[in-house]
């Protein structure tokens, strides 16, 4: 039964700064705080950027230099997928002799779903395998890069201003810390013979460094403010009689994708290069340790931290479910597997009337009320035969079955309510946790090596529909 | 049809083509010169006969047929059974499912594409992997359909023929299947002499 072990089945509370039910396979837990974290109690950074499909690393500052594209690889303007690169042989003139000719290689852009070519946009085809293709240019791009760097010399001028105006406030209050201050602008731009002396009453010298680099830029730029035309280029007089053709319009998405142009027909549709990708690090907000971080190389999957919750908590699945029938009694199977390699004690409580976070549940549920013993995670226990069974002493009531680290274990549940919808019990799992990440204290006695924390987590459970 | 050509069951298959005994034909079926249909392919001519051209590419697991449509039962009477005519230079990959009656030269028919019986292609059609297209009308020519929304565009030059490849599989296969019996006819209208 495949729909039983769906991630939606089994869901675990999240204590933040929002209540957040989600299964454990998508959460975190930071060892440090011990608590779990979702994906939005975590602060997400940009670890590095790389393409796709040539799998090509690239430095952020590179990355932005090139607006977030790789610069050897193109998409197809037509489905967005990826275009490779095909040669053919096209006899040419020799150089050194016209009249002969040899098979030269002339190599252009396919697209393998769609069969758009770049020869379909009228791009001629190039010499060179990679690097000959290039993007057309905006003919906007010199007023844009204009206003551009006059609007970053305003947001510098402002950021100034307001800079100004806080450390004038501050200024009978702090002399000592300014003159600190001071020094460490200076060596900050490297500017300690040009220091103009405080005159009082004058402007702060702290930011005298400040004020010159703006005196080194000193050549204001200017803008031409936009002009507004009256007259408006009048549509051709066939306009609406003349019949469309369709494949030759371009759809929506694929205007938008070029929004230099946003061509209206599709002989105008040149590739554009694709897409960055980027892989992140997650890191707790409490106590800013990372809780994941890939690695850096772009082939590889792996993780150089991996603090997941599922390597850490004991996880609920759900074996089978009767039939259940609203206001009788049902014995559902569930199983808790312990992911770590110690002997983890679980408790099972359920949740009491008026409990705050107990908020979905539409069943009453009965939990065994001793404690579940869960063995270790042993890697090795498959192909250690002469391994002797650890003697659990299993009620048979409570316990189905037991199998290297995973328990059977029987729970009651009491649908309450006929409505239509799925029968949802919840209850908290209480289990010890040793925190191996803690630095080891010298022990003048003969304590245990870490000692164990109780940890409690609300669990939901939705079990499906009633039977009539 | 003469009664001569109604009494055909077999299979014409011209000289220079390569048909793997495994491949399943049945029916009246003429296949052209040049053309290689791979073991486990399936021409079947159910409700009239089919005529396959020249150069064309059957691959594995590939179904033309020509069947009765849906809502007519195979025993009634006054059905003319229609010729489905397949021209020269296509390809017909693996898995696809053909039953339009008429197909044009160079087209292209990939994996597991489904045609229906009333769509007529042209020539220079290439109808993508996993499309299904039952309307019923006639693709012009050099149309090429993809994506799972079956969206289409034309494109500027048809589909190469597969020369190169139908050359090497007229090598090869032969070491490694037997071929089915070639008949000498001058042109596949003359009924064969048998």
């Amino acid at each position: 039964m495949a729909s039983l072990l769906q991630p939606d089945r089994v869901l675990y509370l999240v204590h933040g700064e929002k209540k957040i039910r989600s299964s454990l396979s998508t959460l975190y837990f930071c060892r440090y705080c011990s608590e779990l974290r979702s994906l939005e109690c975590v602060s997400h950074e940009v670890d590095s950027h790389y393409c796709p499909s040539c799998l090509e690393n690239m430095p952020s500052a590179e990355a932005k230099l090139k607006k977030n594209r790789c610069a050897n690889c193109f998409d197809c303007p037509c489905c967005m997928h990826t275009l490779s690169t095909r040669a053919t042989n096209i006899p040419a003139p020799l150089p050194d002799d016209p009249s002969k000719t040899a098979m030269k290689k002339a190599y252009y852009l396919a697209c393998g779903f769609c069969r758009w070519t770049s020869r379909d946009v009228g791009m001629a085809d190039k010499s060179v395998a990679s690097g000959g293709w290039q993007e057309p240019d905006n003919p906007h791009t010199q007023r844009i890069n204009k206003l551009i760097e006059y609007y970053q010399q305003l947001a510098q001028r402002e950021k100034l201003e307001r800079d100004r105006k806080k450390l004038a406030r501050r200024r009978p209050y702090m002399p000592l810390a300014f003159s600190q201050h001071t020094i460490h602008v200076v060596e900050k731009y490297g500017l300690g013979t040009r220091l103009q002396r405080q005159r009082p009453g004058a402007p702060i010298t702290s930011l005298a460094g400040l004020s010159l680099k703006e005196g080194e830029d000193q050549k204001e730029i200017n803008i031409e403010p936009a002009q507004a035309l009256d007259e408006v280029e009048p549509l051709p007089e066939d306009y609406y009689t003349r019949p469309i053709n369709l494949p030759e319009v371009t759809s929506l998405r694929q205007r938008l994708l070029q929004p230099d142009f946003q061509p209206a027909g599709a002989s105008q549709l040149h590739p554009k290069h694709k897409h960055l990708l980027i892989k992140r690090s997650l890191r707790c907000r409490k106590c800013e340790h990372n809780l994941s971080k890939p690695e850096f190389n772009p082939t590889s999957i792996k993780f150089k931290i991996q603090l997941v919750a599922v390597s850490y908590i004991p996880e609920v699945r759900i074996m089978s479910i009767p039939n259940l029938r609203f206001q009788k009694e049902c014995q559902v199977l569930l199983t808790l597997t312990n992911p770590v390699e110690s002997i983890t004690h679980v408790t099972l409580v359920g949740c009491e009337e008026g409990d705050p976070e107990d908020i979905n549940s539409t069943a009453k549920v009965m939990v065994p009320t001793k404690e579940l013993v869960l063995a270790g995670k042993d890697a090795a226990a498959d192909y250690d035969e002469l391994a002797e069974p650890q003697d659990f002493q299993d009620d048979p009531d409570v316990v189905a079955f037991r199998k290297s680290n995973k328990i059977g274990f029987f729970i009651k549940v009491v649908p309450q309510r006929e409505e239509d919808g799925d029968v949802t019990v919840s209850f908290k799992i209480r289990h010890d946790f040793r925190n191996l990440a803690a630095p080891i204290r010298p022990s003048e006695e003969d304590d245990a090596p870490t000692e164990a924390i109780w940890l409690t987590h609300h669990v939901e459970l939705s079990l499906g529909p009633l039977v009539a | 049809m003469s009664d001569k050509q109604n009494a055909q069951k077999s299979a014409k298959i011209a000289a220079g083509a390569v048909v793997c005994v495994e491949s399943e034909i049945r029916g009246e079926v003429t296949i052209g010169a040049r053309t290689v249909v791979h073991p486990k392919a399936r021409i079947i001519a159910e409700a009239g006969p089919i005529v396959i051209g020249e150069g064309n590419l059957i691959e594995e697991q590939a179904l033309i047929i020509n069947s009765y449509p849906e809502n007519i039962a195979p025993d009634s009477e006054g059905v003319e059974p229609k010729t489905m005519t397949i021209g020269i230079n296509n390809v017909f990959e693996v898995g696809c499912m053909s039953q339009a009656l008429k197909i044009g030269d160079n087209n292209v028919i990939e994996s597991k594409a489904d045609l229906g019986r009333n769509m007529i292609l042209t020539s220079g059609c290439i109808i993508g992997a996993c499309c299904q297209v039952n309307t019923c009308e006639v693709i012009p020519e050099n149309t090429v359909i993809f994506g799972s929304g079956c969206q289409r565009r034309v494109q500027t030059e048809r589909p190469q023929p597969q020369t190169l490849q139908l050359d090497f599989l007229m090598k090869i296969l032969p070491n490694y299947h037997h071929m089915k019996k070639t008949v000498k006819t001058t042109s596949a209208v003359t009924p064969a002499k048998n």
